[in-house]
């Protein structure tokens, strides 16, 4: 049971991320993007039981836990099921910030680059 | 006619402060607020603080002007009393004779018991004191007076000044009843000399007060509220038994339980609902609510009230607000509130056109209301009232921006709210910003309380700083406000398919309007055709008029599920295979395609327990599986069962088809391909075979490979939705833009239902540098897009 509450389905999500910057296409996220931002990841509500993900885009990498390097550019809050639904560009994160569905901390103008064609999207069977 | 002078407030109007006319504005303001509680109760102290933003700038009218207006309105005592009636509801024995009101005697007894009721579960002595005080509730004045003595300074002003003329004694009383919640002092009940105050004018009064109070005392507690009510009440020989008597009118007890909801700070989300009936029974029950609005119009001036509330408001500060209202969107609104601002100073002529500031316009004219987070056009009645309003009075505006508040349910609402006063204030002649500035100057310690508050509430100081710093550099510039916009736009795009998602995310089937195939003689024989053909959108209509004739027919959801999985609506194929399993438990393909499905929404337990009950249902595997069905599936549990059946019996494609879901299930790519190419291998014209190996490449960044197995599999069945999609997710993932909108185009032509696809079709049209597309996406005009993208 732990195990399993535990996955989340933006694990899914950030997994491809990580095998998307090691192609040709995420090369060039780290080229436009060039920001380290870290992502918390709650399973029902924003501020508890979150899980942090780092995505490193000035090194194309992606990370469980905090940032190490200092801090990053900007952090986001979500809860798993609005952090797919933004990846995947079923809500704008604009409106998801209105919404209070987005928590911002950090850098404006770094929060602004965070766009859903950030994340490859997951083809379905 | 007294009453009338007294409304109007010809007699005092010469006095300077805002508050000239007290006692019309203060009945105004007790009035104004009762209409409101009908529509809106939920985020009610919000919408008060917002009150005092407007105020400032629109309720400034020489109280001349007003006056001569006002004095049009007044309607005769005959209005006067009937709308009381109207107000009071069936249960209060009225009687409209004229003078008779003075024969109305207090009813202590009544009275005294229920306050007494109210005190007692409340331990704090100065309530104790305020108690022994209504015990002699008819002490003359002198009395009053010689306790005055004994009150701190500060305190003195809430003695009333008992002299003069009626209106002036009633409108000093009305003073210091509100005046008595800035000390927290218990108001306190005088005798009073007689008023000669019409019923109709009790009703109002009281009705008001007990609502106004609420917002007054917003933090104190419901018993030091009823104590005030009651001690005002008792004071000016309104009697408080509505609720003793018989039958309760409704709106106090629901009234009480969304302030108490509210008070406790817990979002509750459809508390709005519990008002939207309670306002149509109203409705039924008084048949004519425009005509209560009317004649309440006709008896009171407009701004008053208002005006007044800004005053008191001021002196009263947010904090009381911002107590009732639900804490934890209150922090997002704070951090909405900062983008607001920082949008108003955009002067971008085109921004300023932009549709969310119709929209905005429109809101504040209360022709567009929020309901749970969706957009409606204002019912029939409150779009009358509004009208009817806007011609009645040169102020409607600032009026129907007080509906839009009062329209105000949802907590994204009241952000929206916030966006339209930063937006109006902006264009008006004082901004928002020196208004909020001087608020703040006014009231240090106030909103010192009101910062600290929030700092609890975790919105985040940095951030509030950084933007502040960023916003004085111009980082966020004009093409971030054109963002905004856009980001409106897609929220209205969003609303439009908000509740069909909803209801399909639940697993609730939703069905099509207009189905021509409803009353097919055999609709389940033309879905099959048609769903041979590959017109996939054609047989999901044929297929749900069979389901629709036949609830129970396992076969015609299944196949409706598979022709949605096909066209690229994973939602609706669960909630139609939902339906396929209850009708027959045990079909192996619909548990299939549900195991696939779930794995598709990144669902791993739904997906694991449909691949296990596969398991479990097969005639040939179904041993290996345990008995006993567990209550939490382990994937390597799963997998290792499947792993058995498949050396059970190679040769089964199917049991490498499930493998291969599983490997995804648990992103181990490689073997997922593996399991899917040695299931080809037994099955290679299984399209959606081909497509789902296809996929299991694209997830491991091998989009070219991906690309020739989507590319067998529309060889295969050129109709396939999902397969055209998932070439257009391929190349976008490898930043090849304009190829990857050509394949979504194509694919939205066939399934123009097909959400996923308008999504990332925005996303690549943005990619691509194709914005002058993106109007043509997002009003889903498919035409245009074909033209500009053929494939």
């Amino acid at each position: 049971m732990a195990e399993t509450s535990t996955q989340l389905k933006s694990d899914a999500i950030f997994d491809q991320l990580k095998l998307h910057l090691s192609t040709d296409a995420g090369k060039e996220l780290i080229k436009k993007i060039g920001l380290v931002y870290q992502i918390n990841i709650a399973p029902k509500k924003i501020g508890f039981n979150e899980k942090v993900y780092v995505v490193d885009l000035k090194k194309g990498e992606t990370k469980e836990g905090p940032y190490e390097g200092g801090k990053p550019d900007a952090t986001f809050s979500f809860t798993d099921g609005d952090f797919v639904k933004i990846a995947t560009g079923k809500m704008n994160p604009q409106i998801a910030f209105m919404r209070g569905a987005m928590k911002i901390k950090g850098s404006i103008s770094a929060a602004q680059k965070f766009t859903p064609d950030i994340f490859p999207k997951p083809s379905k069977m | 006619m007294a009453m009338r002078d007294l409304v109007t407030g010809a007699p005092s109007c010469g006095e300077p402060s805002s508050s000239s006319n007290p006692l019309g504005a203060l009945a105004n303001a007790l009035i104004g607020s009762s209409s409101k509680t009908q529509v809106n109760l939920r985020g009610g102290p919000m919408v008060w603080a917002w009150d005092f933003h407007v105020g400032g700038l629109k309720f400034e009218t020489p109280c001349q002007r007003k006056q001569g207006e006002r004095l049009k309105e007044i309607p005769t005592s005959v209005t006067t009393s009937s709308n009381g009636n109207f107000l009071a509801g069936v249960e209060e024995p009225f009687v409209s004779l004229p003078g008779s009101e003075f024969e109305h005697p207090l009813q202590p007894n009544i009275q005294g018991s229920q306050f007494l009721q109210g005190f007692r579960s409340a331990d704090q002595n100065r309530l104790a004191d305020a108690w022994d005080e209504i015990q002699r509730p008819q002490l003359p004045f002198a009395h009053g007076s010689q306790n005055m003595t004994n009150i701190p300074l500060e305190h003195a002003r809430l003695q009333p000044d008992l002299n003069g003329p009626p209106q002036q004694v009633l409108s000093s009383f009305l003073h210091s009843f509100v005046n008595s919640g800035h000390g927290g002092v218990p108001f306190r009940p005088a005798s009073l000399p007689l008023l000669g105050l019409s019923e109709g004018d009790k009703q109002c009064i009281r009705d008001r007060s007990t609502i106004m109070a609420r917002h007054f005392f917003a933090d104190k507690t419901e018993d030091f509220i009823n104590g005030q009510v009651n001690a005002l009440l008792s004071s000016l020989e309104i009697d408080n038994h509505v609720r003793a008597r018989g039958p309760v009118p409704g709106r106090y007890p629901e009234l009480e339980e969304y302030w108490n909801e509210s008070l406790a700070m817990k979002p509750v989300p459809h508390v709005a609902d519990g008002w939207i009936n309670e306002f149509a029974q109203n409705r039924v029950g008084h048949a004519d609510p425009n005509a209560w609005a009317q004649s309440f119009e006709q008896q009171h001036g407009s701004n008053g009230w208002a005006s007044e509330f800004e005053h008191e408001q001021s002196q009263l500060g947010m904090i009381g607000q911002m107590r009732g209202a639900n804490i934890p969107n209150l922090a997002a609104m704070e951090q909405t509130r900062m983008l607001a601002h920082t949008l108003a100073q955009n002067s971008d002529p085109k921004f300023q056109n932009s549709k969310f500031l119709q929209f905005v316009s429109k809101m504040s004219r209360g022709e567009i209301s929020i309901e749970e987070n969706q957009f409606k056009p204002a019912t029939i009645s409150s779009g009358d009232w509004a009208a009817e309003y806007e011609q009645q009075h040169n102020g409607g505006q600032s009026w129907a921006d007080q509906f839009a508040h009062e329209e105000a349910r949802s907590p994204f609402t009241l952000m929206f709210v916030r966006f339209i006063y930063c937006f109006q204030l902006s264009r008006g002649p004082q901004g928002w910003v020196n208004e909020f500035s001087a608020e703040r100057a006014q009231h240090g310690s106030v909103n010192d309380e009101w910062v600290s508050e929030f700092s609890k509430l975790n919105v985040n100081d940095d951030w509030a700083d950084e933007f502040g710093r960023q916003v004085a550099e111009g980082a966020f510039g004009e093409t971030s406000a054109d963002g905004w916009a856009e980001a409106y736009d897609e929220y209205m795009n969003e609303q439009a398919a908000l509740k069909q998602q909803s209801d399909a995310s639940r697993g609730v089937y939703v069905f099509s309007d207009l189905n021509p195939y409803v009353g097919h003689p055999n609709p389940l024989k033309e879905g099959q055709e048609l769903f041979r053909k590959g017109l996939l959108s054609e047989a999901v209509l044929a297929l749900e008029a069979e389901v629709l004739k036949n609830p129970e027919n396992a076969e015609g959801w299944r196949l409706l599920g598979i022709a949605h999985a096909e066209n690229d609506d994973d939602q609706q194929a669960i909630a139609a295979m939902m339906r396929a399993q209850e009708a027959d438990p045990a079909n192996l393909e619909v548990l299939l395609s549900l195991g696939v499905s779930h794995t598709n929404e990144l669902e791993q337990q739904a997906a694991l327990k449909y691949l296990y009950s596969w398991l479990r249902h097969h005639p040939k595997y179904g041993s290996i599986a345990p008995q006993e069905q567990p209550i939490s599936f382990y994937h390597a549990d799963v997998a290792g069962l499947f792993t058995d059946a498949a050396k059970m019996a190679p040769e089964d494609a199917d049991v490498h088809i499930v493998l291969g879901v599983l490997y995804n299930l648990s992103r181990e790519y490689d073997k997922a391909i593996e399991s899917f190419k040695t299931a080809l291998e037994l099955k290679p014209r299984d399209y959606s075979l081909w497509n789902k190996l296809g996929a299991t490449q694209a997830n491991s960044v091998q989009s070219s490979d991906a690309i020739l197995a989507y590319q067998q599999a529309l060889d295969i069945k050129p109709n396939y939705v999902r397969a055209w999609a998932n070439m257009g997710i391929s190349y976008a993932n490898q930043g090849m833009y304009e190829d990857s909108i050509r394949y979504y185009v194509r694919a939205l032509a066939m399934n123009p239902k097909a959400d996923n696809a308008w999504q990332y079709l925005r996303i690549s049209l943005s990619c691509a540098s194709r914005n002058d597309m993106l109007e043509a996406c997002d009003s889903r005009n498919i035409d245009v897009l074909q033209k500009e993208f053929p494939l």
